[in-house]
């Protein structure tokens, strides 16, 4: 068994710790944790009575103290970063699943349990290797991944709330408004972004499929599913791309 | 030779179900948060969708000798493209402080002299979910090794026709494998060339006598028995005799423990040391966890293995670690493979019971009840451990 405040040391959880040991000292009587105690241990002292047991019992009532303190912390931890968790999850998940799944499945972030120091190490050396992310998009997931994803969480999680696998699209234009017309200067960009590490340069193929001249692209439906909802490795991209993302792709595509 | 496409076929099969697990519609899709549906009856336990990681119930490793299809799975790329290794593309290259560089087709190979070596292949981080604090990585718990007989050419035949220069020390090892983005480091690795010229590190091109399937390195795999399977590069293309270690990411920062132990849960700026020989271990492999036997004798049985020296003794424990009872050495006896083992318990009281079990080998190294923490989680091997129910 481990604290992981103490391992986590960011700023939510300081907070937290302020906040949780406030009430701790609220909660007891203030004669006798802030007067009574000192001017008992002075009395002692002077009184020439011997020490040890008395300091004995101030070490046992401290000791109580700290772990009440620490009980109380960790409940308010694990509710304050739940809620941290659930508030970032529907940006954080979708970008997990569009920066990070190009080179790994999500399940390989999902077993992890690391104090922030080492999310934030992880986060900086993905950037680093390549993962299309900003500044603040790694701020975010570094919130998000201490948050869901500490040494203290149980090694099977309770699922997202559903709303986060109806994750926001990160463009906000309206999928309700019927078909849509693909714009293939707009999808050469889209393209780049999303789909050319795995599909090539133009589309030409690499650790996926050649797009360039592929027959999915004459079957409206299979494509639009495959890129909806994923097929085998690749991941469903529903809720990175707006509808009208992936028209401008596939009229990109139909061009190469 | 060109590969038919059925022969391609059968490699790919030949790695498994997994083929048939990779095509399966893998709920990607869903929140990293969820887990993936383990499947613990299927062939192996998915830790990795992509690239594909996955071990073996520990229950499956009754067999002297792991099946191919059962095999744990590790790669930081997964396969290159099938027509990077095909057998008419393919070849491998031995270059550097060499007299003379030389490329070598497989057919060139399968002429040469052929040995066979049972031998153990670990991943370095089987294990590390067992570390506590937790550490990153794929969280492997007891399935990320197997027990194979691997058939090739010896490495140092290859180096003596190439001619080693004086001044090499290290060997470098490419595979085909390849990143999704570029930016990323290649998986590239060295080797002492004490441990190259070893008679029994070897190329290996078979598998439990079937073509090396493509999940396991296809056509051809380093095996440095005794050592962990970071040194066993897959999808060999590349050989360079080197003056020093090979640099980059994978040998210079990862597969690395500190040489002196450290704290717990710190990154510490210590000294470190490739990872190389196995460590002393044991699994039990039956019963299996959170099983009902009912009262009277039961096998239980497993196997042990150390990375250079033979094991001499495996232990088992009812009452966690305060006294152990011998168990019996069985079946094969061979240099590099595990040795199988069993004790007959005699369960006689009902409850729940934990068994636990420890090996020895012959320089007296033994499995110590947790593995001294390393920020990589490499190198686990505390007692393994059971739990079982015992009814009348």
């Amino acid at each position: 068994m481990e604290w992981v405040g103490s391992r986590i040391g960011d700023g939510d959880g300081m907070r937290t710790l302020q906040k949780a040991s406030s009430f701790v000292l609220a909660s007891l009587k203030p004669s006798t944790y802030m007067k009574r105690t000192p001017r008992a241990i002075a009395r002692c002292g002077l009184a020439g009575r011997p020490f040890s047991a008395f300091s004995l019992s101030v070490a046992t009532l401290s000791a109580v103290i700290i772990m009440a303190g620490l009980a109380v912390v960790t409940a308010a931890q694990e509710e304050d970063l739940a809620t941290v968790s659930a508030a970032l999850a529907p940006r954080a998940e979708v970008l997990i699943i569009a920066r990070c799944s190009v080179c790994h499945s999500p399940d390989l972030v999902a077993q992890q349990r690391l104090p922030r120091a080492r999310w934030e190490a992880t986060v900086e050396k993905m950037k680093h290797w390549g993962a299309e992310v900003s500044n603040d998009e790694a701020d975010l997931l570094v919130r998000y991944l201490s948050a869901r994803y500490h040494p203290g969480a149980p090694d099977h999680l309770p699922p997202l709330e559903s709303e986060v696998r109806k994750a926001e699209p990160f463009t906000q234009d309206s999928v309700a408004e019927g078909p849509v017309t693909g714009v293939a200067a707009r999808g050469a960009g889209i393209f780049e972004h999303n789909c050319q590490a795995c599909h090539g340069t133009n589309a030409i193929g690499g650790h996926g499929p050649k797009l360039a001249k592929n027959p999915i692209l004459k079957h409206e439906d299979l494509f639009w599913e495959t890129v909806l909802h994923g097929r085998g490795p690749m991941p469903a991209w529903g809720s990175v791309l707006s509808h009208q993302d992936i028209a401008d792709v596939q009229a990109w595509l139909s061009t190469r | 030779m060109i590969l038919s496409r059925r022969g391609l076929l059968e490699r790919l099969l030949q790695g498994l179900g997994v083929a048939a697990i990779v095509n399966r519609p893998v709920p990607v899709v869903q929140a990293a948060g969820e887990e993936l549906a383990r499947n613990e009856s299927g062939p192996l336990t998915v830790r990795v969708t992509r690239p594909f990681d996955a071990e073996t119930p520990v229950h499956e490793f009754k067999p002297f000798l792991t099946p191919n299809h059962r095999f744990f799975v590790r790669s930081h790329f997964g396969p290159p493209p099938p027509d990077a290794i095909s057998e008419a593309n393919w070849t491998v290259r031995v270059g550097g402080l060499v007299e003379r560089t030389k490329t070598f087709t497989l057919k060139e190979l399968r002429l040469m002299e052929a040995v066979t070596i049972t031998a153990v292949v670990q991943c370095s981080g089987n294990g590390r979910a067992f570390h506590r604090p937790k550490v990153p990585g794929v969280q492997w718990e007891r399935g990320a090794v197997g027990n194979a007989e691997w058939t090739g050419v010896r490495l140092r035949d290859l180096l003596a026709k190439a001619g080693v220069q004086a001044g090499a020390r290290h060997v470098q090892l490419q595979g085909a494998d390849r990143p999704v983005v570029v930016s990323v480091p290649l998986f590239t690795r060295s080797i002492p060339l004490e441990k190259a010229l070893h008679q029994d590190t070897i190329l290996a091109y078979e598998m439990n006598g079937r073509p090396l399937p493509l999940l396991h390195g296809a056509p051809l795999r380093v095996i440095t028995p005794g050592w962990m399977a970071d040194s066993c590069m897959k999808w060999l293309t590349e050989i360079t005799v080197q003056a020093e270690e090979s640099k980059g990411y994978y040998m210079q920062a990862a597969y690395r423990v500190p040489i002196q132990p450290v704290e717990s849960g710190t990154t510490p700026n210590v000294p470190s040391t490739p990872v190389e020989a196995m460590v002393v271990k044991s699994l039990i492999a039956a019963p299996q966890e959170g099983e009902t036997v009912k009262s009277g004798p039961v096998t239980i049985q497993g196997m042990a293995w150390s990375g250079e020296a033979k094991v001499v003794k495996v232990e088992v424990s009812f009452d966690e670690g305060k006294t152990w009872e011998p168990a019996r050495l069985v079946g094969e006896d061979r240099p590099y493979a595990w040795r199988q083992w069993q004790l007959i318990w005699k369960a006689k009281t009902s409850g729940t019971f934990t068994i636990l079990c420890r090996a020895t080998d012959a320089r007296g190294e033994q499995q110590p009840a947790t593995t001294p923490w390393n920020p990589s989680g490499f190198l686990w091997n505390g007692w393994d451990r059971v739990s079982v129910t015992v009814t009348a």
